[in-house]
């Protein structure tokens, strides 16, 4: 806006000489322009001045983002219409690759495996992380220290969590141990393909829930408490004021979280690819480690990147809802 | 609370044993709540809790039953043979040194950039911020394979520059700087340029120093990412002295796949630096998280 107003106030050719006239005038109006042309005519250089330092400090990043992340994104979209083994020099093949991929069972399966992966950690984690979080908001003891405890799963770096979680899932690990006491038959964890892939998603509700919890206290300590005694005068009950306050007031949170979630959910691939490497029977192979075997492992680039538009156009979906979600209430300003 | 409650009661003597039952009441409700997000607790620490006791515990008691809780006495050799089995010395330095390089080089381009992108005013603006933040719908998944071909045309697989230079700047951390510095007074920042103070000592001695809370979640947020990250060095590093420590620790599971023991004293290590920068700057942590759900 400012930069509107710069270049059409100050022609730059109105002299000093201009000054003393408008003085001899004096109507308010005349006095209140030459007044902003004595403010906007040395500061007109200066502004630019600003701008181009503005502009500069950007320029870096600006620099680092169009070289490793719009780049490569423009050179996916090449690559996935080529044949590309990394000895041979691309060999452009079309749409080959997509109609290929549509076809390949595996790609499918895959893709089945990541949208199940996805489905099944996000959907539990909304309710969790949102009871958490309501929990918190009530007077508990130690809270502080529950509240750490519970956070803990979100400092667990993913490799490390990997390696524990096949530690625990063991045939003879903690977990049939513990399930033992209840009674139940020890279950094959990650050797099955009918368990791999649920065994896989509870490690992934266990290190997201903490997460978004701490993203819906935040949002829950964000209403304002006239809210809540304005209900209580009006007698309202605890589940009704849940019902009509804090849900309603939440629901921007609550896409958000949703749109995280099932961004990172879609880019999952240190768990599975430490714990199972995709198996058994293909059961735990997500897109990502599908995408990175195939180019890294097969060296076939142009189908791994037409694996990647299939991802990113996944991905990208949410991306816009999230960026959508930053930018509100922007244009107010 | 309890004056409106109070005054809704019209009958004031049975206003003192109501008042005690409800009190009571809140206190057996304030236990359990208690008592649920502790038992809650005890399942999102079990994995911890496991990792720390089998980290010392023999392979013989390992997977004995009754279940050792407290392991006696500790076999503090697993960790002295884990370190050992591999160069993890070095793994643990690679990685330190590439995650604070990319925190530092985060914490400077991104409050730049945020700091250009709310306090100077030139064409294009709207769409720059527009165009930083698109690249958050460009995760590494999808970029992945031509960014290694990038990498690889610039001969940077198996350096320090191809696992930091791609992240030098995140999308997100500029999102971040940008929202709190729409905190910072513009009045600051004339009055210190009337002062004739430069550019870039007012962004250094006054905006700085203002968006410190930003940047220490920034740097807490970003420092996590970094030590986190496997998929990156899995694609461009092959040689043993350059590999970080999820590499190291993923390439000592599939080699040493049954060593409990050592792998879980290597997990106990790997985590430590996580524990102890969260138990420093619990604040900064929570707070770093909490700011990806603020959207003013």
């Amino acid at each position: 806006m400012r930069a509107d107003e710069s270049s059409v106030l100050p022609r730059p050719a109105s002299p000093m000489a201009n000054v003393p006239a408008a003085e001899s005038v004096l109507t308010p109006a005349v006095v209140r322009a030459s007044a902003r042309t004595a403010r906007r005519r040395p500061r007109w250089s200066l502004a630019r001045k600003q701008a181009a330092f503005g502009i500069a400090i950007i320029v870096p990043t600006l620099a680092v983002l169009a070289i490793f992340r719009f780049l490569p994104m423009v050179q996916a979209l090449y690559l996935s219409l080529t044949a590309y083994d990394l000895v041979h020099p691309p060999r452009f093949v079309g749409l080959a690759n997509f109609a290929s991929l549509l076809h390949d069972p595996l790609f499918l399966k895959s893709a089945r495996v990541s949208l199940t992966y996805v489905l099944f950690s996000v959907v539990p984690v909304l309710p969790l992380s949102l009871g958490l979080a309501v929990l918190f908001n009530q007077s508990v003891f130690v809270k502080n220290l529950l509240r750490s405890a519970i956070f803990m799963p979100v400092v667990m770096p993913a490799v490390v969590m990997a390696v524990v979680w096949t530690f625990m899932y063991q045939q003879d690990g903690v977990i049939n141990t513990l399930l033992g006491f209840l009674g139940i038959e020890p279950i094959p964890w990650l050797r099955s393909s009918a368990t791999a892939l649920w065994a896989v998603i509870l490690i992934g509700i266990w290190r997201a829930t903490p997460y978004y919890m701490v993203i819906f206290l935040a949002g829950l300590q964000a209403i304002p408490a006239d809210y809540y005694d304005a209900a209580k005068i009006d007698g309202a009950s605890r589940w009704g004021t849940f019902r009509y306050i804090t849900l309603p007031l939440l629901k921007p949170t609550m896409l958000l979280v949703i749109v995280m979630n099932v961004i990172v959910a879609m880019k999952v691939f240190a768990v599975p690819m430490i714990m199972t490497g995709g198996g058994p029977a293909d059961s735990t192979r997500v897109l990502p480690l599908f995408i990175y075997q195939t180019a890294f492992e097969f060296f076939d680039m142009g189908r791994a990147a037409a694996m990647s538009v299939f991802l990113f156009a996944g991905v990208m979906v949410f991306s816009f809802i999230q960026v959508r979600l930053f930018t509100r209430g922007d244009e107010s300003r | 609370m309890t004056g409106v409650v109070q005054g809704r009661d019209r009958t004031p003597m049975r206003n003192a044993p109501r008042r005690s039952v409800r009190s009571l009441r809140r206190h057996r409700a304030r236990l359990i709540v208690t008592g649920v997000l502790a038992a809650i607790a005890c399942v999102t620490l079990l994995p911890f809790y496991w990792m720390l006791s089998s980290s010392l515990k023999t392979m013989e008691t390992m997977f004995s039953l009754p279940i050792q809780w407290l392991p006696w006495p500790p076999n503090w050799m697993s960790y002295v043979l884990a370190w050992q089995a591999q160069d993890f010395t070095r793994y643990f330095l690679n990685s330190g040194f590439v995650a604070v390089a990319i925190t530092l080089s985060n914490l400077l381009l991104c409050s730049l950039a945020g700091y250009s992108l709310t306090k100077f005013h030139y064409r294009g603006r709207g769409v720059t911020f527009l165009a930083v933040l698109s690249t958050m719908m460009l995760p590494l998944e999808v970029t992945m394979v031509p960014l290694f071909l990038i990498i690889k045309r610039l001969d940077w697989a198996n350096t320090y520059q191809g696992l930091i230079v791609p992240f030098l700047v995140d999308g997100f951390g500029v999102f971040l700087m940008r929202q709190y510095m729409m905190s910072i007074p513009r009045d600051l920042i004339d009055s210190a340029r009337i002062d004739g103070a430069s550019e870039l000592r007012i962004f250094w001695t006054i905006v700085l120093p203002l968006a410190k809370p930003a940047l220490v979640a920034l740097a807490v947020f970003t420092f996590r990412e970094a030590w986190d990250m496997y998929i990156w060095p899995l694609i461009i590093i092959t040689k043993d002295s350059l590999r970080t420590l999820p590499l190291g620790i993923s390439l000592f599971m599939s080699s040493y796949g049954t060593s409990w023991d050592q792998l879980m004293a290597i997990a106990v290590l790997g985590t430590l630096p996580m524990i102890l920068l969260f138990f420093f700057l619990q604040r900064a942590f929570i707070q770093g998280i909490a700011a990806t759900g603020l959207k003013e």
